[in-house]
């Protein structure tokens, strides 16, 4: 019931998020399991919605399975297992998915494909991204995203030609829209989680004054380096495209022009004009590059950018705060 | 030749069961006269048949095809000119002609049947009448005396009308005319001749049968047959009172074809009785062993080059013998050096004998037999032993047939002929012989030890021409000479040379020792072929084969310097394929001349050509790659198999291959090191860095086995200094036995390699770790590499220099100080990003400035009143600060910014 009310005119806009310790948790350590480097872990989330906010009140993962088992299949796994959830009484409505990232990169056609399918499927659906490697420094990084009502129709017409996409006036701002995320705890929780903050040693809460930050952004910039790539090729395909346009443009009002010139011509001697002749067979326009994959980079570089200058502006905090450090002990 | 066999034979059967006088004289005769019947024959045949074509063609007013045939016949007469010479004008030819002129005639005289014509033929018509007017004036003679002939005897005409028109031979004109037909002939006539009547029925009953069924079914022998039959007639009408003369005519026949057969009429005159004397002579002849002479006749000069020559006319026509011929030539040799001829003769039938050995094989690429190549070096050295005995022989190319003297006589003899291309020929069929040898059977062994044999044949013709052969003859000889000489090892000069002479074995090496070295001898022969020759191809070659040598025996610097000074890298290319093979043999040797003297870098640079294609075994000239047919047709295949070097000249291509991947390696991987961070650091060596790849690509890594495994192991190790293991990857008992065992100095190599592989692992440790340390002793740099402490000094010494370390040396300590200002990879890292990023923008405004004219621009969406200039000239700042940073650090300058800033 609580589902279909806040959603059922799909007008209502997705507030908060509120996401169960257990979930976070569970997540954190599915990763530390499976995951390893730059390899991503995936899996469900389980809640409901009530009014302007969804609660995400359980989860399971994806499980890691190679391809040679042609058998498996997971959406029978996934009927399975939230079957089986039901009849332990636990929320059992499919909301969406998380999945794990390496120095902040998730925009990609794949997430674009899956959370398009999810959210078309199940209007509430969001799509966690946990970042192990922030995390590791010191502050859970966990976010939240939704494909924006544009991009969703976009996806729906499946048209990403030049025209369309500027029609759409789209850019890379407003692919994905971020849903504020609360963590709420039962109270036991987090009695227990004040009595842990007692006993745990000084080492264990001050990982977030590392100051080591050459191999973060070494990585960081290596990937930023790569979609750049990315980015120069797309762009250079598109110029191409572009100068083939254009030529052809250029020859089709050649074409015309010496028609119209022969038909006046012709008129003037009294013979009939020359018949109509289909341009555009004559003139095929060129095959058009999607630019889904360019604004998919654009917005990855744009998060990679952003998580650099978070990261270096707190690094420089850091420095700074160090600097003083060491100049009041000296 | 069965035929030909088969009719000797016939003949010698009937003159069994005759016993005649007259008889065996043709038999004695039998073997040489098809070698000269043969052309004859065919000509005729020839000529018969294309007669035959015109006469069908007359037969259904076929004028086209009749002119097309005619002048298919006028060329066939030409071609058959010599022996129309010697023969006179076939009858049939005349009378072709003749009957041919009066149908044309009477075809222009029938006004109606030219109406009837159609255009082409009525043109052909004119032009054939016209063409044969014109010929025929030349045959006048010929032709009104056989018109004469036809006009005389209507008889036969008459009874020869019935059968078939071509064949109609009159009597007439065989007596008067000498007959052209062959051997058949003979033993017909004297069948005439003895009066034995039932076979002449026979014959004639035959020959009537035969004539009158076609002209088209008849055999080439259908002449003779008319001729035989013609007598026959001749037999029935003019017996009698004719036949004196007629017998008369028939010895004149025999005496002819003596002439035709041992053409010995010029010697013995006029006289016809000489023909009958000799007759006598010839009776007892074993039929396999072919005749020169017949018995008696007086064996001088004359006769024997008559025969020599009449040997010669076979040569090259189909069907001839080869071997048999050869077999003739060393007859007449015996038959001269028995009679005492004289030298001259002597040297003129053994070049023939050669020429003929190499005739025998008509194929170009097939090599000759051992036995024929045995007997090929035989001659040639029997031809210089005569040669070098009697000085006053001149022999030469420039020596005309008619002014050749080969008689003795006061003069010297003078001989047409060229020795100096037979031995070149020679060495051509030795060098064939041993690329058709598999090289890893005993024959090949065999067959090299012939070498021996050629080098001896070419030392004394160089020997002989050096005292009478032109400057360019020099040259050509000399060219062999050092071709053969250029590609071997002389160890004899280099255990010389360390001083280990002396105690040898055997006398036969004391002897051997004992000549030039072989260094002397290519400096003498290539400075005599500079200074004189002036085919540029001769010089090229040598000047190759020079440094060929150089190279070879390590004397590197004198081969580097000839082939700078030759230019010969310029031109290369527009020499002909051996040549170009015999270039890219010097310049792998120089490379690896320069590998065994430590020059890494000129080894690198003299094989990369090379070795980069990836062809290295093609263009070395040491074997055919597999290729598809579209890229190489059979005759191409031939024509490369054609250019291989034999495989004892082979170089080595492992060592080859080895010998690069070692050199690059010694380059590049201390290059990697120092440009660790460069984005556009070029490769030294492509192929290094692939097989660098192929052995990243083994997802299981066992120890090395092949060379290559060897050197990507050690390439490894030397990345990261470790000098001891890239060492023992280079140095082991498998790669000395593949490789370094087959350098003539192995162990000097070796110890160069060990120390350049120390030199370079320290180089790569200092590039690689640079960063680690703040400073580091050199004591301890010199212990890790086992090198003297001077030598790390100065290596450190000039790395500082050559600015690739930021490092300064402190003296008192010994000890290397970093100035830490590389950039760091982080910096590195921000500097290509940026590079990036300005390519980025770069292809941007690309895309905007099309887009700004046309539509309006991407860009522009929004905010299409913004001013483009703007937005380009903040993105102009982002480039240069870019550019900017990058060409400082190109330049070496980004460090002194830093330090500056610092």
């Amino acid at each position: 019931g609580d589902r279909l009310n806040g959603f059922e005119n799909g007008k209502t806009q997705l507030l908060c998020l509120c996401v169960r310790l257990q979930v976070v948790l569970k997540i954190i350590k599915h990763y530390q399991e499976e995951g390893q480097g730059s390899e991503v872990v995936q899996g469900v989330l389980l809640g409901l919605v009530v009014e302007d906010r969804l609660e995400i009140t359980n989860c399971f993962p994806f499980p890691q399975h190679t391809e040679d088992d042609v058998d498996f299949d997971e959406v029978q796994y996934q009927m399975e297992m939230m079957r089986s959830l039901r009849h332990v009484n636990i929320d059992h409505l499919h909301v969406g998915w998380y999945q794990s990232t390496y120095y902040g990169s998730f925009v990609s056609r794949a997430l674009l494909d899956s959370q398009f399918s999810y959210q078309h499927a199940i209007e509430e659906s969001v799509v966690l991204i946990y970042d192990p490697i922030k995390t590791a420094q010191g502050s859970l990084c966990l976010k939240a995203y939704r494909l924006t009502p544009k991009l969703m129709e976009i996806c729906k017409e499946k048209d990403f030609s030049p025209e369309a996409l500027k029609k759409a006036c789209i850019g890379y701002e407003h692919m994905l829209e971020e849903v504020p995320i609360v963590i709420k705890n039962s109270h036991l929780i987090n009695v227990l989680l004040l009595d842990l903050q007692e006993k745990s040693t000084v080492a264990d809460k001050h990982e977030l004054l590392n100051l080591s930050s050459s191999n973060h952004l070494e990585k960081s910039l290596q990937l930023l380096m790569d979609r750049v790539d990315g980015m120069s090729q797309e762009i250079v395909k598109y110029n191409t495209y572009c100068r083939n346009l254009t030529k052809q443009q250029q020859q089709k009002q050649q074409y015309l022009q010496r028609r119209q010139q022969e038909n006046t011509q012709r008129q003037s001697r009294g013979e009939p004009p020359l018949p109509e002749e289909d341009i555009n067979k004559m003139f095929k326009p060129p095959q058009a590059p999607p630019r889904m994959d360019t604004l998919l980079i654009a917005g990855q570089v744009n998060n990679y950018c952003q998580n650099i200058k978070a990261f270096t502006s707190q690094n420089l905090g850091k420095l700074f705060m160090a600097e003083a450090l060491q100049g009041h002990s000296s | 030749m069965s035929r030909f066999f088969a009719t000797g034979s016939d003949s010698e059967s009937e003159e069994s069961s005759s016993a005649d006088e007259i008889t065996p004289k043709a038999t004695g005769t039998t073997f040489s006269k098809h070698i000269v019947c043969c052309p004859l024959r065919f000509r005729f045949e020839e000529l018969t048949n294309i007669i035959k074509t015109i006469r069908n063609a007359m037969k259904i007013r076929d004028m086209s095809k009749c002119l097309e045939e005619f002048e298919q016949l006028y060329r066939a007469f030409l071609k058959s000119k010599t022996i129309v010479d010697k023969e006179g004008v076939p009858q049939f030819y005349i009378r072709l002609l003749a009957d041919l002129e009066d149908y044309l005639n009477q075809l222009w005289e029938d006004k109606e049947g030219k109406k009837k014509m159609n255009k082409n033929n009525a043109k052909a018509l004119s032009t054939l009448r016209q063409k044969i007017r014109k010929y025929n004036k030349d045959f006048e003679t010929e032709i009104v005396s056989y018109k004469e002939v036809l006009n005389c005897s209507p008889n036969v005409i008459s009874s020869s009308s019935k059968s078939d028109d071509d064949e109609d031979v009159t009597a007439k004109s065989l007596m008067k005319k000498k007959p052209q037909e062959e051997e058949k002939k003979a033993p017909e006539a004297s069948k005439f001749l003895k009066g034995e009547s039932e076979s002449e029925e026979d014959e004639e009953s035959e020959d009537w049968g035969s004539d009158s069924v076609d002209s088209g079914g008849e055999s080439e022998d259908n002449e003779g047959a008319a001729a035989s039959l013609a007598v026959v007639f001749l037999k029935k009408y003019v017996y009698g009172d004719k036949q004196p003369e007629r017998k008369k005519d028939d010895r004149r026949k025999r005496h002819k074809k003596m002439e035709q057969v041992d053409e010995e009429a010029d010697e013995e005159g006029e006289g016809e009785e000489g023909g009958w004397e000799k007759v006598k002579g010839g009776v007892p002849l074993v039929k396999e062993k072919p005749k020169m002479f017949a018995k008696g006749t007086e064996i001088n000069n004359a006769v024997v080059i008559k025969k020599l020559n009449e040997i010669l006319q076979a040569r090259g026509k189909k069907g001839t013998d080869r071997s048999a011929q050869i077999e003739l030539f060393h007859a007449l040799a015996g038959i001269s050096n028995e009679n005492n001829l004289g030298e001259g003769i002597l040297v003129k039938i053994k070049f023939n004998i050669i020429a003929s050995l190499y005739d025998y094989n008509t194929n170009l690429a097939a090599f000759m037999k051992a036995e024929m190549w045995k007997k090929c070096l035989e001659c040639i050295d029997e031809l210089l032993d005569i040669l070098f005995e009697n000085s006053n022989i001149f022999i030469g190319e420039n020596i005309a047939e008619d002014s050749e003297n080969l008689a003795i006589s006061d003069q010297p003899f003078r001989v047409r002929g060229c020795i100096l291309t037979l031995v070149e020929r020679m060495d051509e069929e030795f060098t064939k012989i041993m690329q058709n040898t598999d090289p890893h059977s005993q024959e090949y062994v065999d067959n090299l030890k012939d070498e021996g044999r050629v080098c001896g044949i070419i030392d004394r013709l160089l020997q002989y021409l050096e005292s009478k052969g032109s400057t360019e003859e020099v040259c050509r000889v000399y060219l062999r000479r050092i071709m053969h000489t250029y590609y071997k090892f002389d160890y004899k000069a280099h255990r010389r040379s360390l001083g280990l002479q002396g105690e040898t074995k055997s006398e036969q090496d004391q002897e051997e020792s004992e000549g030039e070295d072989s260094a002397i001898i290519m400096d003498r022969l290539c400075k005599f072929i500079y200074a004189k020759d002036r085919t540029d191809r001769i010089r090229t070659c040598a000047i190759l084969c020079h440094i060929y040598h150089h190279a070879l025996h390590s004397r590197w610097y004198q081969a580097r310097d000839l082939m700078l000074m030759s230019h010969l890298q310029d031109n290369i290319q527009h020499a002909d394929p051996p040549v170009q093979i015999l270039y890219n043999r010097t310049m792998v040797q120089l490379g690896i001349c320069a590998f065994r003297q430590g020059m890494i870098k000129d080894a690198h640079n003299a094989l990369l050509d090379i070795q980069s294609s990836g062809r290295a075994k093609e263009l070395l000239g040491q074997g055919l790659l597999m290729r598809n047919m579209q890229e190489r047709n059979a005759e191409q295949e031939k024509i490369e198999k054609r250019r291989q070097v034999p495989f004892h000249m082979h170089i080595n291509l492992e060592l080859l291959e080895c010998v690069y991947l070692v050199s690059a390696m010694l380059l590049e991987i201390p290059y990697m090191a120092a440009h660790e961070f460069d984005a556009r650091r070029r490769m030294i060596s492509k192929q290094f860095h692939h097989q660098l790849r192929v052995g990243e690509r083994q997802p299981l890594l066992g120890p090395p086995e092949s060379m290559r495994e060897h050197v990507v192991a050690a390439s490894k190790a030397m990345k990261m200094g470790d000098w001891r293991t890239c060492h023992s990857f280079i140095i082991n008992e498998k790669m000395n036995s593949k490789v370094w065992d087959l350098f003539p100095e192995t162990q000097r190599v070796r110890e160069m390699l060990v120390r350049k592989i120390q030199e370079e692992s320290l180089r790569t440790y200092l590039f690689t770790y640079s960063s680690v340390y703040d400073s580091i002793s050199m004591a301890t740099l010199s212990e890790m590499f086992e090198l003297e402490l001077p030598t790390v000094h100065s290596i450190i010494s000039k790395m500082i220099i050559n600015e690739e370390l930021m490092a300064s040396l402190d003296q008192p300590t010994q000890t290397v100080v970093m100035h830490r200002t590389e950039p760091t990879s982080l910096q590195n890292m921000t500097l290509q990003l940026a590079e990036k990023l300005g390519g980025l923008v770069e292809n941007n405004e690309r895309v905007f400035d099309l887009k700004q004219g046309v539509y309006g621009g991407y860009f522009n969406r929004g905010t299409r009143t913004r001013p483009r200039n703007l937005i380009k000239d903040h993105f102009q700042i982002k480039i240069n600060c870019g550019y900017q940073q990058r060409q400082n650090y190109q330049r070496g300058g980004y460090r002194n910014q830093n330090q500056s800033s610092y």
